[in-house]
């Protein structure tokens, strides 16, 4: 199983840490919970979830260290029965990252501690410089969004559905 | 912050449902949860107490489809609405696209929806977001209750809609309005991309299948 990454520069660090590391998951992402790259998962959906979910602890931890310790934790680890799971900073010059990996008995926290450091140089040295962003084309659009939205909740696209707002009650 | 992947042409952006407690944020969810098929929304994920109250947030992933010829995903976000709980909310806004406020229509509840949009202000100028330029739509959820119980529409409208923006009047339990009133938000976020304005660096998304 290969990575999957949001930018070509993560995906050479990524793979690399999962072969070396022996991951069985592995997820880099924006601490708002956006994904950047990951391994071990198959359905987008599923990789949200479990952003949504690394980035709120790495949140609620950061917090809970500044009230403890008057700085946020920067590494969390947890042993579970079978699987153990490893969530660090990886505060790179340009942007910050969380890093979350689930790893078994095929590896060690030593091994994925060792494997995270050498990952957070890879990432630094990889980075490009960060670019604007440029615009969607809004062509089809609007027409695009009612009728997937249409779909998505069972109702038949209609000519009236323009986006505008209504007050009134069906 | 949504993310953009030019290379292979996907969108994810973060809508956050915001208002005072027992509004209706989650049942919001619940409702969208309910409505589409398996294939295209993944886990409806409820950080929540033994009581069912928001204790962190509730995530529902959404997979829209192809628009404008990129494949779109939504994550939608509720926040804990009750007082106490400020610093969580403030987390889950952080990188937010849109926010989507959830009002009570309850006459006896327009002082706490007017405290909870102050508070959605204060967290917003604390990530260093104007509210001016936030994509936001308001739900008047709860519409269906007895007239003599709510506070009218140009009523809310008053006490909550300064900058005028979309507005939705509501009954999420039984759905009137959920859908109109996440169309109302995707559709800003998205035409907000289109004009370039998202604050956002270079990135993407990075799902699997």
């Amino acid at each position: 199983m290969r990575t999957h990454v949001a930018e070509p520069w993560i995906e050479a660090p990524l793979q690399t840490f999962v072969d070396e590391a022996h991951a069985l998951f592995a997820l880099l992402l924006h601490p708002n919970g956006q994904v950047m790259g990951q391994f071990g998962f198959t359905r987008a959906v599923d990789v949200m979830a479990a952003c949504a979910l690394a980035a709120a602890i790495h949140a609620s931890a950061g917090e809970l260290g500044k009230e403890l310790d008057g700085k946020p934790f920067r590494e969390m680890y947890h042993a579970g029965r079978d699987r153990q799971i490893f969530i660090g900073d990886v505060p790179t010059t340009q942007q910050q990252f969380v890093f979350l990996t689930v790893f078994d008995s095929e590896s060690s926290l030593g091994l994925v501690r060792i494997y995270f450091q050498e990952l957070c140089e890879l990432l630094e040295d990889a980075q490009p410089p960060v670019m604007k962003q440029a615009p969607i084309s809004s062509t089809s659009l609007e027409h695009d969004l009612n009728r997937n939205l249409a779909i998505l909740f069972g109702r038949a696209p209609r000519a009236t559905d323009g986006g505008e707002s209504s007050l009134s009650l069906s | 912050m949504s993310l953009v992947n030019y290379a292979t042409r996907e969108i994810t952006c973060k809508i956050v449902y915001y208002g005072p407690g027992r509004s209706g944020k989650t049942t919001n969810l619940h409702y969208i949860y309910e409505q589409v098929p398996g294939d295209r929304k993944g886990q409806m994920v409820s950080l929540a107490t033994q009581t069912d109250r928001t204790l962190f947030f509730d995530f529902l992933p959404l997979d829209l489809g192809t628009i404008s010829g990129f494949s779109t995903r939504f994550q939608l976000y509720t926040v804990p609405g009750q007082v106490y709980y400020q610093a969580t909310r403030k987390l889950v806004l952080h990188g937010a696209d849109g926010v989507v406020f959830v009002a009570d229509s309850q006459a006896r509840q327009l002082a706490e929806n007017v405290e909870s949009m102050q508070d959605l202000h204060a967290n917003l100028a604390e990530h260093n977001i104007d509210v001016r330029t936030m994509p936001l739509v308001l739900q008047y959820n709860k519409q269906d209750l007895p007239r003599t119980l709510i506070s009218s529409v140009p009523e809310l409208e008053d006490a909550l809609n300064f900058r005028d923006v979309p507005s939705f009047a509501a009954d999420a339990l039984h759905g009137t309005g959920v859908f109109e009133t996440l169309r109302g938000i995707a559709g800003i976020v998205l035409k907000r991309l289109s004009a370039g304005s998202a604050p956002a660096p270079a990135a993407a998304a990075a799902g699997g299948r």
